[in-house]
């Protein structure tokens, strides 16, 4: 009887076990916001908190993730806003930088460091410039756009004049500066400068929500894009003796298809060793500037259908991601958008187009958050690239709308699943990453070099963020920081291949990236379990390949150009 | 003073002065409500220009009119404002100033100002369908949904607690996006009448346009039962299927909706992209051809089929393709 009963028992468990849902894999990573505790505090301001006048006052800023004093570990860099009504003198909101003490806290060094400016703070980018072993800044804005060269000694100089760099626009109309990147475009050796213009703006003439004509759902809001006069990309070519040319006109790169530009970032998309662009245009196609290899770009986005939405229709392209996310070897896309559609991902076929696999790849399930910077990264070091993405509405006004998200919100987290399609886990992740915050910016770097990359976030009228990502140990990595000699010192363009394992994964040093920011010029691999690398090669900007053999994972490698072997 | 007296005075009076000058303004009146009457705001307004007299009310009345024909609100609402209780009440030219304003005053987006006047309006055309939907519209844009639904069952002529008016309404809404208003009225217009048409759809629609493709897919089921041979329903729920990668279920539901409508491309180009994903791109390219000569303006059909011949190789007309669809975006 009683081991009859036993029987009954163990067969009920068996089929309460049997039917209960298999419990879920963790994830093997984890977000923890250490902005706070780390000394990143100060607000970014940025036009009215609840209401806003000006399309302006809606972009937010950028971020950045850079070494400015040269001591191996990742500097923050926060870009600042202001507002209509302005400032009192000596009041002014300026951008800022924060050194990494190293310990997980940073230092805020701008007034030593010389970067107490201000204004309608825009975009980042950052690289050596000059060649000099610093990392020089170069800023877009609403106005004067500005290139601070880095000293050496912990200080910046605003070279911008002395380059010849000036420049905000012309007729009434100012120049409203985005997204921009560094890129040796001619491969000369010399980092160059990419910017990105929005809109060229004149506060005067911009119609206003009094005026009625423009509304979101019902609701007066800020006006445009549609209406005002789309603004033209610049592109200087550095000459090489501390000063720029102009080259916008006769690169080709004001001729491009769309405008509206505001995310900017470097990649080559069709592997043949020379630098392209693709920018992200609003409510316009997509730039994809493909280099000529003759000083001039052609913008091919329409024709290689990486321009426009699944259905043929220009989206309101905010941030960008490039990675080979399905390891054959190409640089793909990821776009964010506006709230209503997709953010769209363009799978690089190799053969000189994009195909649009948003919704084969997962993607096309989230239409709600309107995405800004974005990343990818490989959350859990298996060797497949995830994706991380900020949102944050445009229109402080949706709050009078009960059914739209609102306007801080949630990121979204997509972990790759390795068989070409990507999974939202953000809700399995829980706070912070489900925590409503109002989104622009990011850059994503690893600040505490523990082979995994932490993102910067850069909130609107709010203090910023740092989620450091957690992942769990098991999974190998590998990192490299690349040292030009004949290319340029950052290495901007360069092209790492990984072998490891029988795996071979593909990425690049790239300049700009996510929204209006810069990225970590460091190249992270996950490797999964493979405790080791076969080999690693890299393509200098200047074309040159070179390899090495045998690294230990765990490591970021440091590989001078010049140093390694022929292939 | 006695009658005959007065007579003779007049009389007198009008024999000792010259004969007065006839006065311009009511044959120039005439000739520029002509040009409007004939769809010619610009000449009217020229017209109302060369005669001068801009302080005669008389004038401005239909200078108002005339700019309100030509778009020009902003100038319509500056010259007629100031005409109201200018006109006898009552009177054809104090009602027609205080339609025209209110007209003006909507389309200027300066809606909440608009609201009385057109409600003045309605009190003597109660009956006046187009009056009814743009006081309904402005109801809508304001968030008085039950106001909004009265005003719109006069326009649709159906009783306004009727199911119907709630579909009707919920339809206005959804073309302002005003989606929750809509929803709501759509749970309504259900709950009073299970087996409405059309309400589930449009439900779906939002579901659909909102990546709850679950939902969408539940509702349009509801939908074709109450409602079976629609071809709208089917087509959307082949784009649910389409967006969840559904490949059989989809192309079934598209197949379904061509049957039963084939003068709409929109299912061409979904089955298009279904038999593609399904690697049969030789299934796919005559369905978006299809929806390229059935459409020839449609955006999404030569982008997939760009798409299509880049995935087969003929990069050359790929290339023309991709350039049609953005040539159809307009400038």
């Amino acid at each position: 009887m009683r081991r009859g009963a036993g029987v009954l028992a163990v067969a009920a468990t068996c089929a309460l076990l049997a039917g209960a849902a298999e419990p879920e894999k963790p994830l093997g990573f984890a977000f923890v916001n250490v902005a706070r505790s780390a000394g990143l505090d100060a607000v970014t301001v940025f036009g009215g908190k609840d209401a806003n006048r000006y399309l302006l006052e809606t972009t937010g800023c950028g971020a950045a993730f850079f070494d400015y004093d040269g001591d191996g570990r990742l500097d923050a860099f926060l870009m600042n806003g202001t507002t209509l009504a302005g400032f009192p003198k000596g009041q002014e909101p300026t951008h800022h930088l924060y050194r990494n003490r190293g310990d997980g806290t940073f230092e805020d060094v701008t007034r030593k460091a010389g970067l107490a400016f201000g204004g309608w703070g825009q975009g980042v980018c950052a690289g050596d410039v000059d060649n000099d072993g610093d990392s020089d800044l170069y800023v877009t804005s609403f106005g004067q756009n500005r290139f601070f060269r880095n000293r050496g000694d912990g200080t910046f100089e605003d070279a911008t004049r002395a380059a010849g760099l000036g420049g905000l626009g012309s007729g009434g109309a100012t120049r409203w500066g985005t997204g921009c990147a560094m890129i040796d475009y001619d491969r000369d050796g010399r980092l160059d400068i990419f910017a990105a213009n929005y809109i060229d703006l004149d506060l005067a003439t911009a119609p206003t929500p009094d005026s009625g004509l423009c509304r979101y759902k019902g609701v007066k809001v800020a006006c445009g894009p549609p209406g005002l006069k789309g603004g033209k990309n610049v592109l200087y070519r550095n000459k090489g003796d501390g000063t720029f040319a102009d080259v916008s006109e006769a690169s080709g790169i004001t001729k491009a298809a769309g405008t509206y530009g505001l995310g900017a970032v470097t990649l080559d998309f069709d592997d043949d060793g020379w630098t392209d662009l693709y920018v992200a245009n609003d409510s316009n196609p997509s730039t994809l500037y493909r280099n000529k290899h003759d000083g001039t770009f052609e913008d091919v986005g329409v024709r290689s259908g990486c321009a426009f939405s699944q259905d043929g229709k220009p989206q309101a392209g905010m941030g960008l991601a490039v990675g080979d996310y399905d390891h054959n070897g190409f640089q793909d896309i990821f776009k964010t958008n506006f709230a209503g559609d997709t953010s769209t991902l363009y799978a690089n076929t190799g053969d000189g187009h994009c195909e649009d696999r948003t919704f084969m790849g997962g993607i096309g399930l989230n239409t709600r958050w309107l995405g800004w910077g974005t990343g990818f990264l490989d959350l859990d070091n298996d060797g497949w690239l995830d994706l991380f993405l900020v949102n944050g509405h445009v229109y402080p006004e949706v709050a009078q709308i009960p059914a739209e998200a609102a306007y801080a919100q949630r990121k979204v987290v997509y972990r790759n699943r390795g068989d070409g399609r990507f999974e939202d886990v953000t809700e399995r992740l829980g706070p912070p990453a489900t925590t409503p915050r109002p989104g622009r910016g990011a850059a994503f770097g690893d600040f505490d070099d523990d082979g995994d990359l932490d993102v910067l976030v850069n909130n609107v009228n709010d203090v910023p963020d740092l989620y450091r990502l957690d992942s769990t140990p098991g999974a190998h990595w590998v990192a490299f920081r690349l040292t030009g000699r004949v290319s340029n010192r950052s290495a901007i363009g360069a092209r790492v291949r990984v072998t490891a394992g029988g795996v071979t994964r593909t990425d690049e040093v790239r300049g700009g990236g996510s929204y209006a920011s810069q990225n970590d010029l460091r190249v992270y691999f996950g490797l999964g379990p493979a405790a080791g690398v076969d080999k690693v090669e890299v393509r200098w900007p200047n074309g040159r390949v070179e390899q090495w053999a045998g690294l230990p994972a765990g490591r970021i490698h440091a590989l001078e150009e010049g140093k390694g072997l022929a292939p | 003073m006695i009658p005959w007296l007065l007579c003779a005075l007049l009389a007198q009076a009008a024999a000792a002065s010259p004969p007065p000058a006839p006065d311009p303004v009511p044959a120039a009146l005439a000739a520029a409500r002509a040009a409007l009457d004939a769809g010619r705001p610009q000449d009217a307004l020229q017209k109302l220009l060369a005669l001068g007299h801009p302080e005669d009310p008389r004038v401005a009345h239909l200078r108002g009119v005339a700019e309100y024909r030509a778009d020009d609100y902003a100038h319509a609402i500056e010259r007629l404002t100031p005409l109201l209780g200018a006109f006898p009440a009552g009177s054809s030219e104090a009602r027609e100033v205080e339609q025209v304003l209110g007209l003006s005053l909507y389309l200027a987006n300066r809606i909440p100002e608009a609201i009385p006047h057109l409600e003045h309006t309605r009190e003597w055309a109660a009956d006046n369908m187009e009056l009814a939907q743009v006081l309904g519209m402005a109801y809508v844009q304001t968030a008085q949904p039950d106001r909004a639904r009265a005003s719109l069952a006069r326009t649709f002529g159906v009783p306004p607690d009727s199911a119907a008016a709630h579909l009707f309404a919920a339809q206005m809404m959804i073309r302002v996006e005003r989606d929750a208003m809509a929803d709501e009225e759509l749970k309504r217009a259900i709950a009073k009448d299970p087996r409405l048409p059309h309400a589930r759809y449009l439900r779906a629609q939002a579901a659909l346009f909102r990546g709850r493709f679950d939902d969408a897919i539940a509702l349009l089921k509801g939908e074709l039962e109450v409602n079976p041979a629609s071809a709208m329903a089917l087509y959307l729920l082949g784009d649910a299927y389409v967006r969840q990668e559904k490949w059989g279920e989809a192309i079934a539901a598209l197949q379904r909706s061509v049957w039963i409508n084939p003068y709409f491309s929109g299912p061409y180009v979904l089955l298009g992209r279904a038999y593609s994903a399904r690697g049969e791109p030789g299934t796919a390219e005559p369905m978006v051809r299809r929806a390229v000569e059935m459409d020839p303006n449609n955006r999404a059909a030569h982008y997939l089929l760009a798409q299509l011949l880049q995935q087969t190789g003929r990069a050359e007309e790929a290339r023309r393709e991709f350039e049609t669809a953005a040539r159809l975006q307009g400038p």
